[in-house]
């Protein structure tokens, strides 16, 4: 009766109630899928690999907001204010520092940290101020859109950091792509949008969403859900609900610093209307219509939505645009939970009709 | 030495005085009753213990020390815990995951797993361990909770009308179980209206009238006291109440 | 001296007159129904624009001003009763569904009505006070908004649908069983809400040029007023709409229109940290 290895207990947690898909047809469906996306690339051109990857790098900002709204129940609309942070401080690092001895990889981790950081401030003032529901997601739009007028207005020479011009509306560019320092060799992997960087950011992707499998179905994400279900409820079993609402935004808002890096590595660029307030609507959108108290559903629902509207954006952005505004509302009225858990959902509802009626 | 004691305890809201310099003891393996009619400040005083109010002014001490300051879930900690009126479960969750998230406290792996079977067993819940919280009948959801609140195994158990809305027999099973958790060295304090499941459980009963403590005494004593009968049949509010 | 005061208190009232207009709306619909309207900025434009079109059919632009109200209430009622009222007890989700509304409405007029519309000169010239001139027109929206939140007091506190209204969004229930058409009332409160929001729009129409998204620099500032405010319009808002709209003009004359704009949003988050409940928080609760 000793206990069992720690991985094996990790491993154990990868299933469990906060997660959709168990058994092994879901982990065999699933690892197919990954031997699809590894090999796909090798099938296609060079623009659409460096397009995927583009897809993939918003992910890690959905699944960000997943935990903090799916699954803690705050409404949060800040993730895109983390995502410039990180974009920013990644470019101010490389432009003054340049991109030798593996620096960009470090750089990556200390503009993520930076997001932490910000991140754990700005939720230690509304956590442990009580601050919750409407009144969260209007201060974290408010600190959105102050970031992004502020940066919008750096365009003089005299808004820098070190070498590294803010440059207002236009934003900073001209920062070195990620690149991994090869041992035993002189040149450096220089992870450009293409084939290297495709398999770099899908390794990333699957261990993350693993490793956020982990987090829900642990006793962390059990209380994590106890609060969105009943906080109250869950203070009186004893919990500091702040302290665990605090974790929940401190690793989303540094899953979107990461999509922040990412983004600007891919197209060496960061502007300030990657915080402004259609670019905050848009992960509320993806998760919400995806399935926000599901992270298999926000992944799926995430790459699905960007797919769409990059397809929609062909006949204008202002269709795209109308259609995502439908998407809302639709979703909103006829499957809260989001559509593709609606979907899910949808054998269980019509083969197993009445078996289980909401009281 | 007391377990819980309120000293000059008070409560305002805006004008209204809610709590008004209420001195209360609770000794230790006391099952303690606090009636009163509507709006006599029951609900409140729980609050005030549990740390959701902030007293106007006034201490609590628990078991020698004061937690007047301390927020609620230290003071949960601490081993205190509630079953609220309304049934404060986890409707969205299954009944398993009601009874781990209370367990998963102190336990953990296979000891845990273990305690929750225990704890299904216990409630008569073992058949719907996988059911959705909100789907059970409402007894059954008040038992949940009372189950959730004494995994914590706390010294002091407070009860906010734990029978509201149960059949008399479901009452009388309610009764049982919280005797039997009195001999487990359980004290409970409840708030209760059902005269039959207070004569059935409490050793101690306090009346709380307009925030202050009207009178205290056995069961009997209060039963015979025609000024406890007065507050109640003069504001039109039947003193058995089922 | 004179004409620094002066040039003050006129972006002072200005600044409060625009946030009280922009925000009564929003106030009425969240304060007495608990709804978040992200459309807010989208019903001002759908005003400013029938507002507009109006006048450019030979109306007066009071005439006009009012059509463009009516016009915004009527969405607003329509809105209600096929969107909102499905909504109500889910705030997170009337955040959701407003703001696709908004998505669909902004960039639904862009598709119809192209990039922008003609636009309207600013009536009534302007006054010589000191040694700079100012625009009549703002003086006139000043006293508008005065006179609209005089309106609203009336409206809520003396007449029977106002009363009704307010027995209605504090205790349903009850009204329903005293034989008051809720829904009715709902459905209208949303309206006036609307129409409000029209109104500004209308009433800016002549100052802004008109494109689909103007709603956006509006709605920050409403939300900013009403969060600060609270719940209640006449304890909340105005003197909400009041002590931002020095804020602003504060900052504004020290720094500019950005430092402006920013100084508002810290202040909105500042207060909502100290007051949660707004000013009326307060307010009301020390009259009790």
């Amino acid at each position: 009766m000793g206990r069992r290895s720690f991985f094996l207990r990790l491993a154990s947690r990868l299933e469990g109630p906060q997660t959709l898909g168990r058994g092994w047809r879901f982990w065999v469906g699933a690892a197919v899928v990954l031997a699809l996306a590894s090999a796909y690339p090798l099938v296609t051109d060079s623009y659409t690999v460096g397009n995927t990857v583009y897809f993939f790098n918003w992910v890690f900002m959905a699944l960000g907001l997943c935990v903090i709204w799916g699954y803690g129940g705050a409404l949060s609309f800040g993730q895109t204010a983390f995502f410039g942070i990180a974009g920013y401080a990644y470019g101010v690092i490389t432009l003054n520092w340049g991109a030798d001895y593996g620096l960009t990889l470090w750089a990556t981790l200390a503009a993520v940290a930076l997001s932490a950081i910000v991140a754990a401030v700005l939720g230690y003032f509304l956590f442990f101020g009580r601050i919750s529901g409407v009144f969260l997601g209007i201060v974290t739009l408010a600190v959105t859109l102050v970031l992004e007028r502020f940066m919008a207005q750096t365009a003089g020479p005299e808004w820098h950091i070190g070498a590294a011009r803010l440059n207002g509306f236009n934003g900073m560019n001209g920062m070195p792509n990620l690149t991994v320092p090869w041992p035993g060799d002189n040149d450096p992997l220089v992870l450009a949008p293409d084939l290297p960087l495709y398999y770099f950011v899908l390794a990333l992707l699957v261990i993350i969403y693993l490793a956020l499998r982990i987090l829900v179905n642990s006793s962390f994400g059990n209380v994590l859900v106890a609060i969105r279900e009943n906080s109250e409820r869950a203070t009186m079993l004893g919990y500091d609900v702040r302290k665990y609402q605090l974790a929940a935004f401190v690793i989303g808002s540094s899953l979107a610093g990461l999509s922040g890096v990412l983004y600007t590595t891919w197209g060496q660029y960061i502007t300030p209307s990657s915080m402004g307030i259609t670019a905050a609507a848009l992960p509320i959108v993806w998760v919400a219509v995806g399935g926000r108290s599901d992270l298999t559903a926000t992944l799926l629902g995430t790459i699905l939505l960007i797919g769409g509207f990059q397809a929609l954006t062909v006949y204008g952005s202002q269709y795209a645009l109308v259609v995502m505004g439908l998407l809302l509302v639709v979703t909103v009225l006829l499957a809260p939970e989001g559509l593709i858990l609606a979907l899910a959902y949808l054998p269980q509802r019509v083969f197993r009709r009445g078996a289980r009626d909401p009281a | 030495m007391a377990l819980l004691e309120t000293r000059k305890l008070n409560k305002r809201f805006g004008g209204l005085q809610v709590t008004a310099d209420v001195d209360f003891v609770l000794e230790p393996g006391e099952l303690h009753c606090l009636i009163g009619p509507n709006g006599a400040g029951k609900s409140t005083l729980f609050r005030l213990i549990l740390g959701e109010y902030q007293p106007t002014s006034g201490q609590i001490f628990y078991d020698g020390s004061d937690i007047t300051q301390l927020e609620s879930h230290d003071r949960i900690r601490r081993g205190i815990s509630v079953k609220f009126q309304v049934p404060g479960i986890f409707k969205a969750l299954s009944v398993s995951q009601n009874l781990e998230i209370a367990l998963q406290h102190h336990l953990e792996g296979l000891g845990l797993r273990e305690e929750i079977e225990r704890h299904l067993d216990f409630l008569n819940l073992t058949a719907d361990a996988g059911q959705l919280a909100g789907n059970l009948s409402h007894g059954q959801k008040q038992w949940l909770e009372i189950g959730m609140a004494t995994s914590l195994r706390p010294k002091l158990l407070l009860l906010d009308e734990p029978t509201a809305g149960m059949s008399p027999e479901e009452t009388h099973a309610t009764g049982e179980m919280v005797r039997a958790l009195q001999t487990d060295g359980m004290t409970v304090l409840a708030v209760e209206h059902d005269m039959n499941f207070v004569r059935q459980i409490a050793t101690r009963v306090t009346v709380l009238h307009f925030g202050k403590i009207f009178a205290q005494g056995s069961i009997d004593e209060i039963m015979a006291d025609d000024r406890v009968a007065e507050i109640y049949l003069g504001h039109g509010h039947g003193a058995h109440h089922a | 001296m004179f004409d620094a005061i002066v040039g003050f208190l006129y972006q002072f009232g200005d600044a409060s007159a625009f946030l009280v207009l922009c925000a009564s709306g929003l106030a009425i619909i969240f304060g007495m129904m608990g709804v978040i309207n992200l459309a807010h900025g989208e019903f001002i434009m759908a005003g400013a624009y029938m507002t507009v079109t109006v006048a450019k059919l030979g109306a007066p632009l009071p005439l006009a001003i009012v059509c463009g109200a009516l016009f915004a209430g009527l969405i607003g009622i329509l809105l209600e009763r096929f969107v909102i009222r499905h909504l109500y007890g889910r705030p997170l989700d009337t955040i959701v569904a407003t703001w696709g509304i908004s998505l669909i409405a902004s960039q639904g007029t862009l598709i119809l009505l192209g990039p922008s519309l003609a636009d309207i000169s600013t009536p009534l010239g302007s006054v010589q006070i000191g040694s700079l001139s100012y625009s009549v027109y703002r003086f006139v929206l000043m006293a508008t908004a005065a006179a609209i939140l005089a309106g609203l007091y009336l409206l809520f506190n003396f007449t029977r649908f106002g009363v009704l209204a307010r027995a209605t969004i504090q205790v349903p229930h009850m009204a329903e069983a005293l034989g008051v058409n809720t829904r009715f009332i709902y459905s209208l409160t949303f309206g006036i809400g609307a129409a409000l929001a029209g109104a500004t729009g209308g009433l800016y129409a002549p100052t802004m040029t008109l494109v689909p998204t103007m709603g956006a620099q509006f709605i920050t500032e409403a939300f900013v007023t009403v969060v600060t405010g609270g719940g209640d319009v006449f304890v909340g808002t105005a003197p909400a709409g009041v002590i931002l709209g020095f804020i602003r003009a504060a900052m504004t004359t020290w720094e500019g229109q950005l430092a402006g704009q920013i100084g508002l949003l810290i202040a909105v988050i500042i207060v909502i940290r100290v007051l949660p409940r707004g000013i009326s928080g307060l307010i009301l609760r020390e009259r009790t």
